[in-house]
């Protein structure tokens, strides 16, 4: 079943001289993990955006083609309707507290409330997502007071909790500790491995290509691949799209290590694996 | 960036009682006095108030409201005691000064009813969360989109100071002067104004797009994390309450 | 040269808990990385440093300038910090405004301060955006105009808080290439960042946070040989050190290039 349509989209700020999408294309299956990676500028956060509706019912300015989430065409529905199938955890986590609760249990209820779950259910669902993020320690604490890291923790557990079918991480680990971004993959590739579909973008290209089943390729507003890890980071022309393939590929280049198909390795195992031969001699 | 609150606090029953029933009180507190005309029966609430908010233990931080607004009440005693249009008759003289009765007993009863006001206000302000009052109107139908605002409203002071303090951070730190006399502080306020603004409307429309990936403006039926405060106590007061309301309306119609 | 020490600090936000407790550490001209988990106390403890939070107990001298004596202001002649949030930062409604408010303050005629202020713009790459309001950028492009301000001041002492937020590849070499030309200059470089293969391709020293303390101070290379005490402090080692442990090669690699040559040594062939 298609999570996610996206058909020609083109979109253009108000006031803006360039479009920020220019026909972009694609198809998502339920519980799919995409990965979305290009330079800055490149149409990223703008594509998150066009996903939950916020572009255009937001912003207006000019739209063209068609985002279809969860059977909902999004430019033709309330962006509040859309939040309770679509999630959005925005690139910056300092704007996303909503100011109006006093405890990050409380400030992860918000959105709970909002759709109406019943009182145990909303523990339930706040005590798995507060434990899941790390951040059960601070859950009497003030949202405000706490640090970039856990603010961020913060904001992805108010949109988990919500279990919306489809979500939308925009950077998400961008302040997080080595081990905490390791989580929060983990976690959500076990969401989507329970049917929740994922669209995350990162700058952690080593992660993305561990755990992403495709990569979609941003490049000035124009979807450059949307393939397998694997094959987009074996492209040689990366860099012109100011992106840097995983370390390991890089090495692998080097040392011309490929599989049988001409493919570099992306990850520690598959780098591991295809210089198997080489690791008994050491 | 913390609410602007005077809540404190507590485990007594009153801040246990549900904010509702609390308006409640201070909706009969002021109509008793008016309804009754009667001076004795102003007194007799300020004391009931005075008692409740000693009993919830927050009787000291009444002390700054009140001695804030004694002298607003100072100041309407002097006034009226001397040009009251219906000064007649003289109380006492203080040098140059000549203070009339008619314009006392005049203050008096407005005095009488500003510490009404504040006594009975102060027994929800200090023993409620801000977000429990607001909370508790919008289970009762108020919508949920004038309690955002009005809970913004609450915490415009707060997340002025904060904001405030922000900047005032961003401009220290990069060699502006703002700690030391008062001239060196104020110089530094005036061209915070500016950012202030700014910040604050773009963090509005973040804030707002914030708000509707959760849902806010949902149609759905909300639900809420906290169990409504009304228990089989509220009833009680409530009752009370009312019993003593329409006995006075009773009092005041039959004689 | 001892340019900052650090003596016996505590500090807490709320009497209850105490976010730092017991520092004692010395900075010289070595550029230095502090790594830890979230929370672990970092920011607070660079704002210490800043002057903007004054310790609850202890002492901190920025030269020989004593955090609790001076005001923030003089002591921005010294010290610079690009903060974590750049909406914090931020105040001015024109980008050239912005970057060139810290150089005026601390001394800088206004021509001087515009040359400074335009030269960081061209370091970061925002020359051409110079005359729009910051708050039409990205958040990639804020971050580097946070960045920008601060180099513009040309103080002895940097720190970054998180430069490399948002920013992609592109980016991320951008301001590794200002670090190593800060460092080459000769001013000390303090970097608060959670990319371990930024450190390790970037920083002489690293010193680990944990709970409020250093758990690990050292040379980066060997920072990053303690495993363990890294696991702890929820860090990691680099990648390139990660695939050579993988591949059995007890060794730590800082960089891409040393672990090819490594491995170019021994011939490593893809499985038949
Ligand atoms: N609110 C806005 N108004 C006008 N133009 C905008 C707005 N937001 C983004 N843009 C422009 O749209 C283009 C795409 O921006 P977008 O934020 O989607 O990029 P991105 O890939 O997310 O970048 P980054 O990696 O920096 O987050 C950019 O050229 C940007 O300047
Ligand atoms: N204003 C504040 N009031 C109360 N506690 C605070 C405040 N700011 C931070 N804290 C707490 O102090 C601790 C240290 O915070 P700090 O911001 O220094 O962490 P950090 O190491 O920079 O983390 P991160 O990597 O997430 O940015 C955290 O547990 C945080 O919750
Ligand atoms: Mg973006
Ligand atoms: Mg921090």
């Amino acid at each position: 079943m298609k999570h996610l349509i996206v058909e020609n989209l083109k979109y253009c700020y108000p006031l803006a001289k360039d479009l920020a999408l220019k026909g972009v294309s694609f198809e998502v299956d339920k519980g799919e993990f995409i990965g979305v990676i290009g330079s800055n500028g490149s149409g990223k956060s703008t594509l998150c955006q066009a996903l939950v509706g916020l572009v255009p019912n937001f912003y207006k300015g000019a739209y063209g083609g068609k985002v279809i989430a969860c059977g909902m065409e999004v430019a033709k529905s309330e962006v509040a309707e859309i939040a309770t199938k679509v999630g959005l955890v925005f690139q910056n986590p300092f704007t996303q507290i909503t100011g109006s609760k006093l405890t990050v249990y409380e400030e992860i209820a918000f959105g709970l409330e909002n759709i109406g779950i019943e009182r145990s259910e909303m523990k339930c669902r706040i005590e798995h997502a507060l434990d899941l993020l790390g951040i059960s320690k601070f859950k009497d604490k003030n949202p405000f007071d706490l640090s970039g890291g856990q603010m961020q923790r913060l904001a992805i557990a108010g949109i988990i909790a919500m279990e919306p079918d489809v979500i939308v991480l925009d950077e998400p680990t961008s302040q997080l500790d080595p081990q905490g971004s390791e989580e929060v993959f983990q976690a959500v590739q076990n969401l989507s491995q329970e049917g929740m579909t994922v669209i995350m973008v990162e700058h952690k290209i080593e992660k993305i290509a561990a755990y992403a089943d495709k990569v979609l390729l941003l490049s000035d507003g124009e979807l450059v691949d949307f393939n397998t890890p694997k094959k987009i980071f074996s492209r040689s022309d990366l860099d012109e799209y100011g992106v840097s393939p995983p370390v390991y590929t890089k090495i692998a280049k080097n040392l011309h290590i490929t599989d049988k198909l001409g493919l570099y390795p992306v990850t520690i195992e598959e780098f591991s694996q295809y210089s198997g031969q080489g690791r008994e001699k050491l | 960036m913390r609410s602007l609150s005077l809540y404190q606090q507590g485990d007594s029953i009153l801040h246990k009682l549900d904010p509702l029933t609390k308006i409640l009180y201070i909706v009969v507190a002021l109509a008793l006095p008016s309804i009754t005309a009667s001076v004795k029966v102003s007194i007799a609430c300020i004391i009931s108030g005075l008692l409740l908010i000693t009993f919830a233990k927050v009787l000291k931080n009444m002390v700054p409201i009140v001695s804030f607004s004694t002298i607003v009440i100072l100041t309407i005693f002097i006034i009226q005691g001397m040009f009251y249009y219906a000064n007649e008759n003289v109380l006492f003289t203080l040098g140059p000064m000549t203070f009339y009765r008619e314009g006392m007993l005049y203050a008096l009863k407005i005095g009488l009813r500003i510490y009404n006001i504040i006594t009975s206000v102060s027994l929800l302000v200090l023993t409620t969360r801000p977000s429990d009052l607001i909370e508790a109107l919008v289970r009762k139908g108020l919508s949920p989109k004038i309690g955002y605002v009005l809970s913004s409203i609450l915490q415009i002071i707060p997340q002025m100071t904060s904001m405030m303090n922000t900047i005032t951070d961003a401009q220290r730190a990069r060699g502006m002067e703002t700690e030391g006399s008062l001239l060196v502080r104020m110089k530094a306020f005036i061209p915070l104004l500016g950012p202030m603004v700014m910040s604050s409307l773009v963090g509005t429309r973040e804030r707002a797009m914030a708000l509707e990936v959760r849902a806010f403006s949902s149609s759905r039926k909300k639900t809420f994390l906290n169990k409504p405060m009304e228990s089989a106590q509220s009833t009680i007061w409530r009752v009370v309450l009312l019993i003593i309301l329409i006995g006075a309306v009773i009092w005041r119609v039959t004689s | 040269m001892t340019t900052i020490r650090v003596s016996n600090l505590h500090f807490s936000y709320q009497e209850d808990f105490e976010v730092l407790k017991e520092i004692n550490v010395e900075f010289d001209h070595r550029s230095t990385a502090i790594i830890g988990q979230n929370g672990a106390g970092k920011t607070t403890f660079v704002k210490l440093l800043k002057g903007l939070l004054l310790p609850t107990q202890g002492d901190i001298w920025i030269k020989d300038y004593n955090t609790k004596e001076n005001t923030v202001a003089f002591l921005a002649q010294h010290i610079g910090l690009v903060f974590q949030n750049p909406n914090d930062q931020i105040f001015k409604s024109n980008v050239l405004d912005e970057v060139s408010f810290g150089p005026c303050n601390i001394g800088f005629d206004q021509k001087t301060a515009t040359e400074k202020a335009k030269d960081a713009l061209q370091m970061v790459g925002l020359l051409d955006k110079q005359n729009l309001n910051p708050y039409d950028l990205t958040l990639s492009e804020r971050k580097l105009v946070s960045i920008a301000s601060i180099v513009a001041m040309d103080t002895d002492i940097l720190i970054f808080d998180e430069p490399t937020i948002a920013q992609d590849f592109v980016g991320r070499e951008k301001v590794k290439q200002i670090i190593k030309d800060l460092i080459r200059k000769g001013k000390l470089v303090i970097t608060i960042i959670h990319d371990m293969d930024f450190v390790a391709e970037t920083f002489d020293r690293a010193i680990v946070f944990y709970n409020g303390n250093i758990l690990l101070d050292g040379d980066t290379r060997e920072v990053f040989s303690h495993k363990e005490e890294l696991k702890k402090a929820y860090l990691e080692p680099p990648h390139v050190t990660q695939l050579a442990n993988r591949l059995g090669i007890d060794k730590v690699f800082l960089n891409d290039e040393e672990l090819t040559n490594y491995l170019k040594n021994i011939e490593l062939k893809p499985q038949a």
